[in-house]
């Protein structure tokens, strides 16, 4: 196993908790907790989106292990 | 013959009118009336029986003293409306029997009320000690009302600078195995959520006696058949533990890695996934 497989998993995780998240925002009965799950959401969304960036970096450096 | 006629044909008429007067004089609670509407209510009542079983001959008559009764308290109630002063004087005031944790003799023996039974009404509330009352007041209708000592008070989130997520009342969405679509249609639901959701906790439709709905979306249940034991919902918890799960990952990551940017990048992804968790905790934390 190497780090690349380990942030795979890391976010694979984190997409899943976005989704709940996304399902409670929609379910909220009231703005000011619809707002805290979208806020979230949105953050939630960065740290993916650096996460991804990073492993396009691992996969270049380790690249058997690309695609799993 | 004709005296069973005109006593049933006086009951049912005055059986109307009086519900109608009882409605004018007041909407309020019967139990927290003060002693001059209980006597306004049962001269009426006594007035409208006495004309029902003809004990008062002439209905004329008896009904010019009903009206008395009940247009009077009308007005009164009017003018107590527009009018502190009378209002005053007619309901009496509220009189302060506690005040910076001291009881008010001079009071206490004005509203003729013993320590005993002042320290009874203070028990039937849960204090038993006197020591823990700031304030004590006696209402109009007789009923004591405090305020407990802000040490004794009962603490809240607010106190302790906790935030917690706003609740709504639940929606009451299965009565007697019978789906309420109001109630569904109310939260933005509709049948097919709840069927996958009782799918989903393996129950059937006419098992449920009672289900709700909370502000947070979640389904709570409760079945006919009580042997049956049934998941409560923990997504909530659930994604609680998993976002602290990746917040360890990324902490992680970032003491492994060599690389001193992606080293950084993990370190503040993680303190951002750290406000991501607290953000949330109020919602999914109950």
């Amino acid at each position: 196993m190497t780090i690349g497989v380990n942030v795979k998993k890391t976010i694979a995780n984190l997409k899943g908790s976005k989704s709940t998240m996304k399902i409670y925002a929609i379910q909220a009965q009231n703005d000011e907790t619809k707002n805290t799950y979208e806020q979230a959401v949105k953050m939630t969304d960065e740290i993916i989106k650096d996460l991804e960036e990073r492993l396009k970096k691992l996969e270049y450096e380790e690249p058997q292990y690309k695609g799993f | 013959m004709r005296n069973w006629i005109e006593i049933l044909l006086r009951s049912v008429a005055l059986f109307f009118v009086a519900l109608v007067f009882v409605k004018i004089i007041s909407k309020r609670n019967v139990a927290r009336m003060t002693a001059f509407n209980l006597v306004n209510y049962l001269v009426v009542a006594i007035i409208a029986g006495l004309i029902s079983v003809n004990v008062i001959d002439n209905v004329a008559l008896g009904m010019v003293a009903l009206s008395v009764w009940v247009i009077l308290s009308f007005a009164l109630d009017y003018l107590s409306l527009k009018s502190k002063m009378i209002h005053d004087w007619i309901n009496g005031k509220e009189m302060v029997l506690i005040k910076d944790g001291k009881i008010m003799e001079e009071n206490l023996k004005q509203a003729r009320l013993t320590g005993e039974e002042l320290l009874k009404e203070l028990r039937s509330k849960e204090v038993f000690s006197f020591m823990d009352v700031e304030f004590a007041i006696m209402e109009t209708t007789g009923e004591i009302n405090f305020l407990l000592k802000s040490e004794n008070t009962p603490i809240t989130p607010k106190q302790i600078g906790k935030k917690v997520s706003k609740q709504t009342a639940p929606q009451t969405v299965i009565l007697d195995g019978n789906v309420i679509d109001e109630s569904l249609s109310n939260i933005g639901l509709n049948q097919n959520w709840l069927y996958t959701q009782l799918e989903g906790m393996g129950v059937s439709l006419d098992n449920v006696y009672i289900a709700q709905v909370d502000s947070s979306g979640d389904l709570y249940v409760d079945l006919f058949d009580d042997a049956l034991q049934i998941p409560e919902p923990t997504v909530r918890e659930m994604l609680y533990a998993n976002l602290e799960k990746c917040q360890a990952d990324l902490t992680s990551f970032s003491l492994e890695t060599e690389d001193k940017n992606a080293k950084n990048m993990y370190a503040l992804n993680a303190e951002k996934l750290g406000k991501v968790i607290d953000l949330l905790e109020p919602h999914l934390m109950k």
